[in-house]
């Protein structure tokens, strides 16, 4: 039996707290070394890797077409942005592009998928904050959508919708009309879960003027998506370098000039009111036509051979995510690289969480919006 | 004619000493069985009220719309192993739970109850500084849960019970002050101003209503005492794990579990004890005892409102809410209560 | 100016600027003036007889991408820390996945694998058959061990 160590002096009266990687605040394995000052911290080190894959090195040997599944499992509360994301890389890399309808097909999903990713935010921030009810409100929510994806392909969440040159299926019109109904009545919903939160007191003192994320000081870590927007920059994808068809939708970027907790909050719920504009004009634009390209077929799926690199940039619901593709002429990638936007997000957390209370770091912690599938990858 | 007196004419052939030591125990019993059920009642209300305001459904497996759920997660606690951490405080650690309990039953043991039907007035102890007793009884609890988080060895244990303190400080000056107007208020009609029954019976209207402020007050604290949400900051689970209790297992976290949500019923029934009126009402020679349960399961419901729909508050912003609003609130109060007291002689 | 090797466009049409070691931290220095505020990603690429360091630099007020490359035969790269905060994230992974020692890094350990683990898997010459067992000590803190131990 081993001697209880005693827990290390750090001088000043400091004490090192292990938040994490088991802790109900951390959004999974999130492990953070806090050195505390009484209730305030000093000094935050996050430490992560404890759901590493190495999905990088898993995809380089697989063909291309089978890599997309550890996509889905990156960001696995938003996969089809995921896919999206890869797709994106991988068609421009092996020269086959989707059809028209296809595009819509994706902007609609990918769509879905960022209020599903959102909503799921949305309740864990509450969680954070130690509000339970509106959880429910959002998962509610949520589960209409994936079941839209479970009418589509199948399954809930890791969807492998999506795959080289086409998607998996078709819509019908049963899927049409789904999407169709959770657009009319989710707006609604939406505003009370809203308001559950903003109406609330409690709710505003805790979040406006906590975590300042000047915008130069969010550039410089590679911050992006709505932390970025919530610091006044208005950046996406979507409209910086449109993919898909996004160029012939309209909608706007919603961009907040506050910098803090609260500047996010609304960031992502007027991301989920713009989704909606999104998928409300795509559904009625949607062209008829193939759903996949026929160079793609699953046959000819494993002979695919990419040469060259490319890199595709696309906006998901944590923020800008990048896919490097290098092909060596094989069948295999030779080098798959992701920029993982919750990665840079989370890497500005010990900026954000200094000289700040237990409470405003597992809020700001909350906001930053972290999924470990694709923190790890 | 009262519980003791009956249980004690059913013991009488013992002689009286024996008689009225016999009637006092089983009086206890009946106390602790009464306090054992009405937690489980408000576990359950609690879990299925919480279901309903989230759209769930609530405990609907074991038993008739799941009412033996809450025997079934005790027996589950109670056949749980109760992990030791290895660094503790022993006899603090084991005491813990068992202090808090202890200080959550004492207090129900001082509340005077009212009557019900042909049973009798229920109350079991009726001293003439109840009052001062309830309180004592109160403070006892605090005590159990800084113990529990000092002997632990846990960081998390350590920083939630200095939370709880800092709390603790922070209402309960407050709460003192506004009962001691309420004494004020009592000590012009009746000799025994300290004494809870008294201070019900000069209810003519309830306290609630010329001291509007002192019962704001005082439902913040009770609420406070409790740890129940926006006030959780001592166990806040998103923060802290579970504050104080991070390092207990099995029946004694139910422990923990039970004085917490005793607790809100013991305050809720102070509440409407001190200010509501009580057991006053129609009939309240018959029924005295129901009002004083409707009354407090209402407020109680209103807490688990409050619970479930506020955030938590940061401790910094609590203790600046206790000693820059509900104190100056509470002296308000208090001269309130002075002016109607000695210049209107209510 | 610093004296770019070569330039090229990509498939999906990004400039590809090509330097030598020594010249990259002059170069990213000089792009960073002229606006490109944001360094999106750092990979290596293991070209089995050197190690390729690709930057991804974009201008978030143009709207530009640039990629930057270099090449280095012995693992090493000067760190880009001073310029950018999120060089620091990028690099040690990098380190950890990739083996690039990136020279004047503040604090160039290991990010997503234990210190000790031995060898770096994005490598294509890492035997992915020997299997690594991750264990904690007494301070709490991982390590890597062959043994599979008790715990397996």
């Amino acid at each position: 039996m081993t001697e209880i160590t005693k827990s290390k002096d750090l001088g000043n009266g400091w004490v090192e707290l292990n938040i994490g990687p088991q802790h109900p605040s951390t959004h999974g394995v999130l492990r953070l070394k806090v050195k505390l000052d009484g209730e305030i911290i000093r000094e935050v080190e996050p430490v992560i890797g404890y759901l590493h894959r190495n999905a990088e090195k898993i995809c380089e040997l697989d063909y291309y077409c089978d890599s997309l599944i550890y996509f889905d499992r990156m960001d696995y509360v938003g996969a089809m942005n995921m896919e999206v994301g890869y797709l994106e890389a991988a068609e421009k890399l092996l020269g086959i592009p989707p059809p028209e309808r296809v595009k819509w097909i994706r902007v609609i999903m990918a769509e879905l998928s960022r209020i599903a990713a959102h909503l799921v935010w949305a309740g864990a921030f509450g969680l954070d904050l130690g509000m339970l009810t509106p959880f429910f409100y959002c998962f509610i929510e949520r589960e209409k959508i994936l079941r839209v994806f479970t009418e589509t392909c199948g399954s809930r969440q890791e969807t492998n919708y999506m795959s080289i040159g086409g998607v998996y299926q078709d819509f019908n019109d049963k899927i049409v009309y789904d999407i169709e109904e959770f657009i009319e009545q989710f707006p609604a919903k939406l505003e009370v879960i809203f308001n559950a939160y903003v109406k609330n007191d409690i709710f505003i003192s805790r979040n406006k003027g906590i975590g300042i994320l000047e915008p130069e000081v969010a550039i410089s870590y590679g911050v992006t998506g709505p932390m970025l927007r919530a610091s006044g920059i208005d950046y996406d994808v979507r409209k910086a370098e449109p993919y898909l068809v996004y160029d012939k939708v309209n909608f706007d970027i919603p961009v907040s000039y506050k910098k803090d907790n609260l500047a996010r909050f609304l960031v992502r719920f007027e991301e989920m009111r713009q989704s909606i504009k999104i998928i409300g004009q795509a559904i009625k634009k949607i062209p008829d036509g193939p759903y996949f390209n026929p160079k793609a077929k699953k046959s000819l799926m494993i002979r695919l051979r990419g040469e060259g690199e490319t890199y595709a940039r696309t906006e998901s619901p944590k923020g800008e995510f990048g896919v490097y593709l290098v092909g060596d002429g094989g069948v295999k990638p030779y080098r798959v690289r992701v920029r993982s936007p919750s990665f840079k997000n989370l890497s500005v957390l010990p900026v954000l969480a200094k000289d700040v209370m237990i409470a405003d770091m597992v809020a700001i912690s909350g906001t930053i919006d972290l999924v470990f599938g694709e923190v790890d990858r | 004619m009262s519980i003791l007196l009956r249980l004690q004419s059913l013991f009488s052939i013992f002689g009286h000493y024996l008689s009225f030591i016999l009637a006092y125990l089983l009086e206890t019993v009946f106390m602790i069985v009464f306090v054992m059920v009405s937690l489980v009642a408000v576990i359950y209300l609690f879990r299925k009220y919480m279901a309903r305001v989230q759209l769930r459904i609530g405990p609907n497996r074991v038993g008739k719309f799941g009412l033996l759920q809450l025997i079934a997660d005790s027996l589950k606690l109670v056949g749980k192993e109760s992990v030791l951490p290895r660094g503790r405080d022993d006899m603090p650690f084991r005491m813990a739970p068992v202090i808090i309990f202890l200080g959550l039953i004492m207090s129900f043991a001082i509340i005077p109850y009212g009557s019900l039907y042909w049973v009798g007035s229920l109350t079991i102890t009726d001293s003439d500084v109840s009052v001062l007793l309830l309180f004592a009884a109160l403070a006892i609890m605090p005590i159990g849960e800084l113990l529990a988080g000092i002997s632990s060895r846990n960081k998390y244990a350590v920083v939630g019970a200095l939370r709880g303190v800092a709390k603790d400080i922070s209402f309960e000056i407050p709460m003192m002050i506004s009962v001691l107007a309420l004494v004020m208020m009592a000590s012009a009609r009746t000799s025994t101003p300290l004494n809870l029954t008294s201070l019900v019976s000069v209810q003519f209207i309830p306290y609630g209503i010329p001291q509007i402020i002192g019962l704001g007050v005082f439902f913040i604290a009770m609420v406070a005492r409790a740890s129940y949400s926006p006030f959780d900051m001592g166990e806040s689970d998103s923060e802290l794990v579970a504050g104080h209790s991070t390092e207990y297992s099995g029946m004694r976290f139910g422990m923990f579990y039970m004085g917490m949500f005793g607790s809100i019923f013991l305050g809720s029934m102070i509440v409407s004890i001190l200010y509501l009126g009580a057991y006053n009402g129609p009939f309240s020679g018959d029924l005295g005892f129901i009002y004083l349960l409707i009354k407090s399961l209402i407020l109680v419901i209103l807490a688990f409102t409050i619970w479930l729909s506020v955030p938590r508050i940061r401790i910094d912003k609590f203790v600046n809410l206790g000693w820059k609003y509900l104190l100056p609130a509470s002296v308000i109060n208090l001269v309130i209560a002075g002016i109607l007291t000695l210049g209107l002689g209510l | 100016m610093v004296e770019i090797l070569e330039e090229s466009r990509g498939k999906d049409g990004r400039r590809i600027l090509k330097v030598a070691r020594e010249n990259l931290v002059a170069l990213m220095a000089n792009l960073k003036d002229q606006g490109f505020d944001h360094l999106s990603l750092i990979t290596g690429v293991d070209r089995k007889d050197r190690l390729e360091v690709v930057y991804h630099i974009h201008s978030l007020k143009k709207n530009e991408y640039i990629v930057v490359k270099t090449e280095t035969l012995d693992e090493r790269v000067p760190s880009l820390t001073s310029l950018y905060d999120s060089a620091n994230w990028d690099e040690r992974e990098q380190y950890d996945l990739m083996g690039i020692i990136f020279e004047g890094h503040p604090n160039l350990k290991r990010m997503f694998l234990p210190e000790n683990w031995a060898g770096h898997p994005l490598r294509k010459n890492y035997d992915l058959l020997k299997v690594q067992y991750i264990n904690m000590d007494e301070n709490g803190e991982d390590y890597a061990t062959f043994d599979s131990g008790d715990g397996w």
